[in-house]
Parts: structure tokens; sequence; C-alpha cells
């Protein structure tokens, strides 16, 4: 692969406590990651998410002029906006970082065999660097927010949401199904704990 | 309730349902149907004066069927907007309630559906949950024997507002019950039914026996239970306040209710655990606490609203523990039991977190959304040059594409979704999707296949929903082999096939297509258009000389880790029992043909060079040198 001079690539593999570093070890993976082409720094931490981790993040971006990120951590759902939000703050654009997921789709599921385990955290680490080689800045479109609510379903649940959106000022409709709000709570007798009406 | 209608802010639609949802967070278009009451609700006073001349007499479903209703009419008293209305399936039309309504002229009878278009930023699904219906358990006779009720049942059964005023009957005879035995998770902790714990049963049961031990202090109450649960506060101290009361708690689960043909009396049959005997008990009622179920059309309302479902099929939230209100589209929130059995303090409060979360939303002007959408590239697209395609139109789930020819296709950005459909469908590689881009998509794969490609499995997942599954496989624990590599496009329809020939090109072992099940798909017909796609390539695979059990298409939710797990597992497996030479000289048969398809790809420069580097460790590297 030929990349662009300019690249200059931070890779972050998180320790995990044990979830990840229990099965594999980061400093061998971040060793392997600095041969990559355009990676010229990368490090460990024992929880990447926690403040000294992204400090160290933030801290390398200036440092080090890294123009692109990619953490091996654990998953999108979890820390996607975390790392975004940590990249931004050193100034960097949040899609030039990229996350690998060594923990849910390596560590966690291959604990049984931990050569292996490594190899597969080498490798996706190794796409990750791929990826966010060819990643471009991308600006977040905003669309303005329209200030009603809808609840669907006028059960106990359903009025307490519809009454605290209310509270709020905002403009809410309760919309139900059957005749009559009140949900299963309307058919019920007295309640637990309090063994109060439920009405 | 009543607060609920009281409130300035709170509108109220009753008798209405959800028709369609569109837009996204913060501009959500809702479509609501509301059904004809046959009655003006302006007008209508409540004072009942129709009901009272009504002849027609049907079971009350509010009342558990234990009470007439009449065809016109209110589901209980105390009902919350307080108007009649007439049941047209049964409604004979003699007009005798138009008569008694009199001056008020509140009845009309030529009221039709109205729908209306209704404009909202956030939107809380709060659709609670069912009952289970227990005559499917043929050894508790719930159905057959009339004395054997459920705990919904016996709700309105005690209740001062129900059919018997709150005096408790047998249904057989009408005669105050001297016993009663309460059965605990009937349709739930079953394997034949539902694995979860209906959660809140414990607690409903335990205060139905308080509250009946209460009436009549001489019941002889017994619970037969698997497990008392009883975690939340104040509640382990109600459970011991029932023990002091003398309601008897027996650790068995019955296997068998009989009745004695005469007395209509029952006897249940367990295993007493704690003393380890079969004991038999006479009883004069037994009260089934049925689980809490989703409700019926839950895969309808999540189509609706492009949500995912647990396991036990309640709406599943984004994450478990740090986002318990969210689904997974942004700007639509889970509220009480629709999400999972939960009792009445839990869902109020989560009624409360959804309505904060909604709030966290509205109270902003506006909203920022991930710029991963698709743009046309009008260098490129042939529309633009007068040739007539258009390919990427019906790609499109949100109509976000419009394409004239002699124009370029062009995308409307705030209806774009990022699903990617429209890239993959586009035979001249015009369109593009920002961070999903077929140049980071094949610099991905070329990484995952560097080494002993043959011995791998390239694993593509979708964001939403197989991608959520290895995650779940993951924070499950569910071990499988370490020969997957994955890559994470947003849907199933992202996916070209030409990724899938370039795989086996740079020399795959196996090949994993995984996306959300259709009804489950983030971005409605997605998936459909993916599993028309790969069903096609399946045939191409097979005439390019490559085994069909090389290639694989598996539709995996976000909460099926099992199942993740369990495919990567039997693919691993298939895979060790191939003849290595075997998927070496496939892969080397196949490749001139490949090779041909993706030419289109090096007209860009990125790709080009992705495709031309390495090309000597592929497999018939060398012949290619020749």
């Amino acid at each position: 692969m030929t990349i662009s001079e300019d690249l200059r690539i931070g890779v972050y593999v998180c320790s995990c406590g044990s979830n990840i570093g229990g099965v594999i070890d980061p400093a061998e993976v971040a060793d392997y990651a600095r041969t990559l082409p355009g990676v010229v720094w990368a490090r460990t931490n024992l929880y990447m998410c926690g403040d000294p981790g992204q400090n160290a993040i933030r801290q390398d971006i200036i440092e080090h002029r890294l123009n692109r990120v990619v953490v091996a951590a654990c998953s999108v759902r979890m820390h996607e906006p975390t790392f975004r939000a940590c990249v931004a703050e050193a100034g960097m654009n949040p899609f030039l970082m990229e996350m690998v997921n060594i923990r849910e789709q390596d560590t966690w599921v291959h604990g049984h065999e931990p050569e292996r385990a490594l190899i597969k955290a080498r490798e996706m680490i190794a796409a990750g660097v791929a990826k966010v080689a060819y990643s471009q800045p991308l600006t977040p479109i905003t669309v303005p927010v329209t200030k009603t609510a809808m609840v669907i379903g006028g059960g106990v649940a359903g009025i307490s949401a519809a009454l605290d959106l209310g509270d709020m000022g905002i403009h809410t409709y309760l919309v139900e199904r059957e005749q009559s709000i009140g949900g299963t709570m309307a058919q019920l007798n007295k309640t637990f704990p309090t063994m109060d009406c439920s009405i | 309730m009543v607060d609920a209608a009281r409130h300035p802010k709170v509108e109220i639609l009753s008798y209405s349902e959800v028709e369609r949802v569109d837009g996204y967070i913060g501009n959500f278009l809702v479509g609501v149907a509301q059904k004809p009451r046959y009655v003006i609700a302006d007008q209508c006073t409540g004072c009942g004066d129709c009901a009272r001349v009504c002849p027609i007499e049907i079971p009350n479903a509010f009342e558990m069927g234990l009470a007439p209703r009449k065809a016109i009419d209110v589901p209980h008293g105390q009902a919350v907007p307080l108007v009649y209305t007439i049941d047209m399936d049964h409604c004979i039309q003699c007009f005798k309630c138009v008569t008694a309504c009199g001056h008020r002229d509140a009845i009309d009878f030529s009221q039709e559906a109205q729908y209306s278009e209704l404009d909202v930023g956030a939107i809380i699904v709060a659709t609670g949950f069912e009952s289970f219906d227990p005559t499917v358990i043929p050894e508790y006779g719930y159905g057959v024997y009339p004395n054997v009720i459920t705990a919904m049942e016996l709700e309105r059964l005690d209740n001062s507002a129900g059919p018997t005023v709150g005096r408790l009957v047998r249904p057989s005879d009408g005669r105050e019950p001297a016993s009663m035995a309460i059965i605990q998770c009937v349709g739930s902790r079953d394997k034949r039914y539902n694995e979860y714990c209906s959660g809140f049963c414990c607690m409903y049961a335990i205060k139905n026996a308080i509250l009946m031990k209460q009436m009549i202090p001489s019941m002889e109450i017994s619970i037969f239970y698997m497990d008392i649960r009883t975690p939340s506060k104040g509640y382990e101290e109600f459970y011991n306040q029932a023990r002091k009361m003398g309601i008897r708690f027996i650790h068995g689960r019955p296997s068998q209710i009989t009745q004695d043909p005469v007395t209509h009396n029952l006897f249940v049959e367990a295993e007493d655990q704690e003393l380890g005997q079969v004991l038999e008990l006479e009883t004069d009622l037994v009260v089934l606490s049925a689980a809490a179920i989703p409700r019926a059309d839950a895969a309808d309302v999540s189509t609706k609203l492009t949500l995912s479902r647990s396991p036990g099929g309640f709406f599943m939230e984004y994450h478990p523990k740090l986002r318990p209100v969210d689904s997974p589209t942004d700007g639509i929130f889970l509220a009480g039991a629709a999400q999972g059995p939960k009792d009445i303090p839990a869902s109020v409060s989560q009624g409360s977190a959804a309505a904060a979360r909604a709030a966290r939303v509205l109270s902003s002007d506006t909203w920022e959304i991930e710029p991963i959408i698709a743009s046309v590239d009008p260098d490129v697209c042939v529309s633009a040059k007068g040739i007539k395609c258009g390919l990427c139109v019906p790609a499109c789930p949100y109509g976000a594409i419009s394409c004239v020819t002699g124009e370029a296709a062009h995308v409307t950005s705030a209806k774009c979704h990022g699903c990617g459909g429209c890239v993959a469908e586009c035979p001249h590689s015009a369109i593009s999707q920002h961070h999903f881009t077929d140049v980071q998509i094949v610099a991905q794969l070329r990484e995952l296949l560097r080494d002993n490609p043959e011995e791998k499995i390239l694993a593509f997942m979708c964001h939403w929903c197989s991608s959520a599954g290895a995650d779940m496989a993951g924070t499950s624990h569910f071990e499988y082999p370490a020969d997957s590599r994955g890559i994470r496009v947003m849907c199933s329809a992202r996916m070209d096939q030409d990724f899938v020939l370039e795989a086996f090109r740079r020399g795959a072992g196996m090949v994993l297509l995984s996306g959300c099940h259709p009804q489950d798909c983030h971005y409605i017909t997605g998936q459909q258009v993916a599993a028309k796609r790969f069903d096609r390539l399946q045939d191409q695979i097979q005439r390019l000389g490559i085994s069909p059990e090389r290639f694989r298409i598996e539709w995996i939710s976000a909460a099926e880790g099992e199942k993740y797990a369990r495919v990567i597992t039997e693919m691993s497996e298939t895979l060790k029992g191939l003849d290595r030479e075997q998927i070496l000289s496939e892969n080397r048969g196949a490749r001139d043909a490949i090779e041909r398809r993706l030419r289109r790809w090096k007209a860009s420069p990125q790709m080009a060079e992705l495709m031309a580097v390495g090309a000597d460790e592929l497999p018939g590297g060398e012949e290619l040198d020749r």
C-alpha cells in the first residue's frame, strides 16, 4: 500500500483492566502497530476511556502532530462517542478516529486460544489503520428540532413520561389505542408496596 | 390519568393508532388514525343515559370478560376520557341511544376514521405488555376448570369497582372461597413458553395473598413458587409480612391440577422441595400468575419505528447498561413494560427517564446527525452523460435520490439515512458513502486477508444487528474459534457483491454475509435489497467454481449472540473439513473471472493501487506475473 507521506497515525491499545489485557498483551499489540504503514505512535493504557487514557491521546495528537487515531478497545456502541469527543478536543476531526473492537469481538470470545486472539487483534488493528488512512474529515449535519413529543401508549409509563414532558413545557401527544388511557394499571386493584388504589 | 387529561401541554389522542412514522430525530412525521367512536367527544357528557337504554350486552374486556358492557359504553366508570363509544361489531342500530341522548346530540353514526399527520421531535414508545394465555398449559386446566383463574381476573373480582363490587366469589358457584392456591411462573421461567423471569409476579402474588387474607382472615392461602424474587426496596419486608400473616409458601412448581367434578374443588399436585415430599392440596380456587409477554403486535410496531427486539420479544434498548431507555433509532425512546416486564414503580421511573432523554433533544434548537450519508460523483454518474440508468433510485428506502436522464443523480442529504444501499447498487461506482467508502472497505479486507487467507472466514456485518449480535456474543462470553475477521458497515444493503468476490480473489477460505432479520432492518427495506442481491450471487459463485458452502448468508439480530457464535463455529468446522489444496485451486480458478469483473474498480486510482499491490501474494499470482 502506498500511503501519502503526510499520514501520522496514532494507535491506542486498551487493556480494559483484564478484559483485554488478561487474554493478550496490549504492549505486544502496540509494538506491532508501530510497524504498520503510516503509524508514527502507539501506546497502551489500562483504561483508555479513563481520564489518563484520554489525556494521553489528546497530548499525543498535539505533541506528535497526529492526524489520524485508531483506538483498539471495545465496541463502537460503547465508546465511539467518547473517543470522537476526545480527539475533537485536541482539534482533530472526530471522523478521523477509528475504533477497533478487540474486546467483544476478540478477547471476550477467544479467551480459550489467546495466541490466536493476539494474531486476530493485530490483524484487526492493521485493518483499522488501513481504513483510517482513507478517512476524510466530515462535518456533522445540523437539523432543526420540532419541539413537540409523542408518547405511544397511555399506560402508567406513558402517562408518567407525558406528564414530565408537559411539565417541561413540551407539547406532548399521548396516543392510546384503547378508548381510555390507563392501560393495565387501571385494571388493577390496590397495588404494592403501598397497597393504595392504582387509579 | 386525570392529571394527564387536565394538563394543558398534554394532548390525549385516545382510540387512535400510529399508522406510520417517517423522518428522523427532531423531525418525525407520524401518521395517526383515530378510530370512529360514533359519539362526538365534545358533546358527550359521560352521563351514561345511552348505555342504560342499549339492549345489547357483550363481554367487557376491561373486566376480563367477567362482566358485560353495552354496545355503547365506556370501559369503566373512571375512564379518561369519559366518552362513550359504540362497538359497531355488535350494535344493531336500534337508535335507542340517539333518543336517550336527546338534545345533547352526541351520537353520530356517520363518523369516520380521522387520519392526521403530526410533526414531533421525539417519540417515546410505551406500548406495555399483555398477559400470557395459560390455556396452552394443559396440566393447569385453565379454560376447562371454572375455578382456575388468572391473577388479572382476580384483580377484577376483588376490585370494589369490579363486577362483584369487591366480593371474591368462585366462578363455578358464586360462593366465597375458603381456600386459594396461587401458582407462580405460569408461562415464564418455562422453556416451553418463555425462558425469562416475568419480574413482578412474585410481588403481585404476595399482594393478592395479603389483600385476600385481610378481606377473609380465615382463608387458607398457599403460594406455589420456584423462587421468591423480591429485590426492590421494601419488597422483602412485604414478603415477610405475608409469611407472618400465615400465608403458606410452598417451594415447588405444580405438575398437575385436577378437579372434583361435583364440587369443582381443585387438587394441586406438586413436590414440596423443602420437605422432599409430593403433596396434593385441595383448594377452592386456583390463581395463575401469568407471565407478562410482549404485545401481539410488537413485531409490527418494531417495523414501523425501526426498533429491535430482545430474545423474549420485548423492545431492545440501545445499550443494556449505559443507554437503557434509548432505542436503536435516534430520537425514539422506550418506557415501561414494552422494554421488558416491569412493575409500577419501575415503569414510572422509566417513563420519567425517557421523558428526560427526549427533553435532551427537544430542549435544543438543532441537533447534529452523523454525516455518513451518500453522495454522487457527477463526473462518473452515467445519467449525467444522457444514459438512462436510475438504478440507485429504487435502492433508497427513503426516496432521497432523484435521477433525471441528462443530469447526475442527486441525493437529498436531509433525507438520506446513511444505509449505503444505493452505493452498492450503482454499477458505475458513482456513489460513495462517507466513512464507509469502497476504498476503506477494500483496504480493510486486504489487511484482514493478508496472511493465510485460506484459513479465514471474512464476515461482513451490519452495524445494527449482526455486528451488535457479535458484540452480544462477546458480552455473553460465548466462545467461538478465532478464525473470523469482521468488516462492519451500516446496513447489509451497503455490502457489494464485489466485496465478496474480492475476498475470494484475495484467497479467503470462507465468506459470511450477515445482517438484520427483515423485520429488524434499521433502514426499512435495506436487508431485503441485500437478500436479493446475495441470493443472485450464490449462483454466480458456483459458476466461478467456488464451493457453495464457502459462502454463507445469515440474518442475525442484535440479541442473537448465541447465533453469531454458532454460525462462526459451524463455518469454522466446515472450513476445517475442506481440503486446503482444493480451496487454493478454486480461488486460483476463479481469479481471472473476478479480475475481469472488478475492472470497473480500477477506474479509481486508489482502488487500482489497493488491488494491484501484493498481487504476487495472491493465489494464481505467479500465473499473472508470467
